[in-house]
């Protein structure tokens, strides 16, 4: 991240002051991974120990399209789909439209 | 410890800074807690003027710094820039603290602080729940060493504004705050008055989360109209986006075409008639243009032309000037002049003289000349005509014949495409069979040292469209002649058939197809999109939604205490205020509560601004002093201590290794 090149303004009510190079951006995951070097007692709380517990519902398929429950799922392009019309409309899309679908439903195929 | 001065009360939110005294009514600055970086260019030139401290000169570096990041509410144009904001947060944790400066610095600024030597007010911040030892450090480090502030506190915001609602329900102590922000939300058991931090649990998604699904959702959708939705969509999700009570119930009554009628929300974008028009004749435009500019270059050569022509002129008359001299006999006069002008001798003047007359004749009779009227012009005015000894009926006929079989060659092709594209099926053998082929033959000729017998592949032009055959995302590229040709027919049956019809033609209905097209259709997304926090899977997030997730928590608690937290349910935070959400929940925890038991769900009064207030509350009271940490406990203690309240997280210590 391009921290360094913001350049500190004058202020009169700022004493002269800077983090350490290595202190001024870290990302969440760098801090996860020091707490978990840190030691810290088994039972204490931290941030990243409140984290919701993945979901154990199975879950609901909808289509990807119309958000509306989907039974069917198109062998070829992997879109889940609720009725014969929206598959119809489907097959006009272009692929990337058909990627950024899947990718929101976070849906990565095993091949790539 | 006295605390004379008055407190400076920052709401530090991921999606909204809010800043004010301790004693007012409500926050004197609210800002969108981000900041934009300017473009490179800009930088540049300010970086040339010389630096120097003297005061009028920092008046004007700060006015410079000014123009160059903007920060919060001074972004002008926040939809020119959405792409280059930068926040200081990770979710809800601070984790770029050049950003949190820039961010103090605004603050402070705007709240008077200009020409002070320090900030001297105590502080009160919120931060993330269970926020982490070395962010925390990091701003108390930031907060007493750069603006030397005297005193700090921090605290949770849900818990704040827990305190604030709690002025209205005072015998209540125990609750489960629900705290819906724009990263995360939080659910938190209260027991007693003191929150239980080790079954707290946090589902990452948020308000964010849910803008940015419509966001992408749309642009889906309609591709061709994103930059007029991306400027719309957080008022899409403010003013029109609700929890459904029962999402499969009303996906089902979506599901139904009346109903999708009755309840379908058009928005029109707005949509210019002049560049729809534009759009529809681009072709006669275009050919207009490239009449404007063969015109333009006619006119420069022409222009070019006749300066030639003054030239030559000017120069034959010296000529003659010169031929005149010799036949005056002013033989030494003729000698000199002949060097000047660089002629050897007589007869290569009369040569010079005969072919400038012979070019300048030709330019005046080019120029007498009638103009040619342009090969385009022509091309323009010409339709097809029915060719000689063919009645017209029969020539359209024919055309239209030829029109339909193009079009089921194209059919064709799309067809042999969608099969191609699927496994077994008969086109898709087929290929695998040509592929095979080509490649056996490509193995052999290698074998072979390269220089065996040809098999002649490529004398036949049509040899290269196995190729086309088998690419499998066989584009029409190959067939943009055939467009082309059909085109045209289309163009010929249009002006002489009337009963030619291809769908619109009539330039009304076009115009009135385009502005249609401007419209967002925005109906399911209404209740789809905030589904996430109940059902984050449909983004791709494992977590547990907001009902399994509270059911998670209250596990962790007897029955008797799982009742007296649900007998206070609160919600709060800026996602709380979508419709239908207390619905919703009462259905669910009817749902994981047992059979017949009570429970009370309680929304905020203000749930944006009730953190804010919580915390003022919490300035105003008696015990205050008791929960700042001093600059003296920072110097004593370190920079990750901290003094715990009632609305603070819990202080421990990072163990040393």
């Amino acid at each position: 991240m391009e921290t360094t090149s913001v350049q500190k303004i004058k202020r009169s009510f700022k004493r002269p002051f800077v983090f350490p190079k290595n202190c001024v951006y870290r990302p969440l995951r760098q801090i996860h991974n020091i707490e978990r070097n840190q030691k810290l007692p088994p039972d204490q709380p931290t941030y990243f120990t409140l984290n919701a517990p993945p979901s154990l519902l199975p879950a609901k398929k909808y289509s990807d399209i119309s958000g509306l429950p989907a039974p069917y799922v198109d062998p070829h392009s992997k879109l889940r789909f609720a009725n014969a019309e929206e598959y119809g409309s489907m097959q006009q899309l272009p692929s990337d439209i058909i990627n950024g679908y899947l990718t929101l439903r976070g849906f990565t195929s095993a091949v790539g | 410890m006295a605390i004379p001065k008055r407190l400076l009360i920052i709401d530090n939110g991921s999606y909204e800074c809010r800043v004010g005294w301790h004693n007012s009514k409500k926050p004197d600055l609210r800002f969108r807690n981000v900041l934009t970086k300017p473009r490179k260019d800009r930088k540049k030139d300010s970086n040339q003027l010389p630096d120097s401290s003297a005061t009028p000169a920092t008046i004007v570096d700060e006015l410079k710094a000014n123009a160059e990041i903007q920060i919060g509410n001074d972004i002008t144009n926040i939809e020119a820039v959405r792409a280059h904001l930068k926040s200081p947060f990770e979710r809800n944790v601070v984790t770029n603290w050049n950003h949190q400066e820039q961010i103090f610095d605004y603050i402070f600024s705007k709240m008077g602080f200009d020409g002070e030597t320090s900030i001297d007010h105590p502080i009160v911040l919120t931060e993330a729940l269970a926020n982490p030892n070395s962010c925390r450090r990091q701003m108390t480090e930031l907060l007493f060493e750069c603006y030397n502030v005297p005193a700090l506190s921090y605290g949770i915001d849900a818990l704040y504004s827990w305190h604030h609602h709690q002025q209205q329900h005072k015998s209540v102590s125990d609750a489960l705050i629900i705290s819906f922000g724009y990263n995360t939300t939080h659910v938190i058991p209260v027991l007693a008055g003191k929150m239980q931090l080790q079954h707290v649990r946090r589902l990452n998604v948020g308000g964010f989360h849910i803008n940015n699904y419509l966001f992408r959702l749309m642009q889906m959708k309609y591709p061709v109209h994103l930059n007029a939705i991306s400027s719309r969509i957080e008022k899409l999700v403010h003013d029109h986006c609700h929890i459904a009570k029962d999402y499969r119930d009303e996906l089902l009554k979506w599901a139904q075409l009346d109903y999708y009628e009755a309840h379908i929300m058009k928005i029109q974008l707005p949509y210019n008639q002049v560049t729809a028009t534009n759009a529809l004749l681009t072709a006669e435009q275009k050919q207009e243009k490239r009449r404007e500019l063969a015109l333009r270059l006619l006119d420069i050569k022409n222009r070019r032309e006749r300066e030639k022509l003054q030239e030559d002129e000017d120069y034959l008359l010296v000529l003659r000037k010169l031929r005149q001299l010799h036949e005056q006999q002013k033989l030494q006069k003729f000698e000199r002049a002949l060097q000047q002008q660089q002629v050897a001798n007589l007869e290569e003047l009369d040569k010079l003289i005969g072919t400038i007359t012979a070019r300048i004749k030709r330019v005046k009779e080019r120029a007498t000349a009638q103009p040619k009227p342009s090969k385009q012009q022509d091309k323009l005015d010409k339709l097809p005509k029915p060719p000689e000894g063919v009645s017209q009926s029969q020539w359209l006929a024919d055309l239209r014949e030829k029109r339909d079989q193009l079009q089921q060659r194209k059919q064709a092709r799309q067809q042999q495409r969608q099969e191609q594209a699927k496994r077994h099926t008969h086109a898709a053998q087929e290929r695998m069979r040509i592929i095979s082929t080509l490649a056996r033959s490509e193995k052999r000729r290698k074998a072979n040292g390269g220089d065996e017998e040809d098999d002649g592949f490529g004398m036949n032009d049509n040899d290269w469209d196995v190729y086309k055959r088998i690419n499998r995302y066989n584009d029409d590229s190959d067939s943009d002649a055939e467009n082309e040709r059909m085109l045209e027919y289309e163009k010929i049956l249009q002006h002489y058939d009337a009963n030619f019809d291809d769908g619109s033609n009539n330039a009304a209905m076009q115009a009135l197809i385009a502005a249609e097209n401007y419209q967002l259709h925005f109906g399911v997304e209404a209740i789809r999109v905030p589904e996430i926090l109940f059902q984050p899977s449909m983004i791709g997030c494992s977590e547990a939604g907001l009902a399994e997730l509270i059911a998670f928590v209250l596990k962790f608690f007897t029955g008797e205490e799982q009742q007296r937290l649900v007998d206070h349910v609160y919600l709060t935070g800026s996602c709380a205020q979508f419709r239908g959400l207390k619905e919703r929940l009462a259905k669910e925890m009817l749902e994981l509560r047992p059979f017949q038991s009570s429970f009370a769900i309680y929304e905020s009064n203000d749930p944006v601004l009730s953190a804010w207030l919580g915390a003022c509350l919490q300035a105003n009271g008696k015990r205050f002093s008791e929960s700042l940490t001093t600059k003296h406990l920072y110097q004593e203690h370190g920079s990750e201590y901290f003094r715990e309240h009632s609305a603070s997280n819990i202080f421990y210590p990072t163990p040393k290794d």
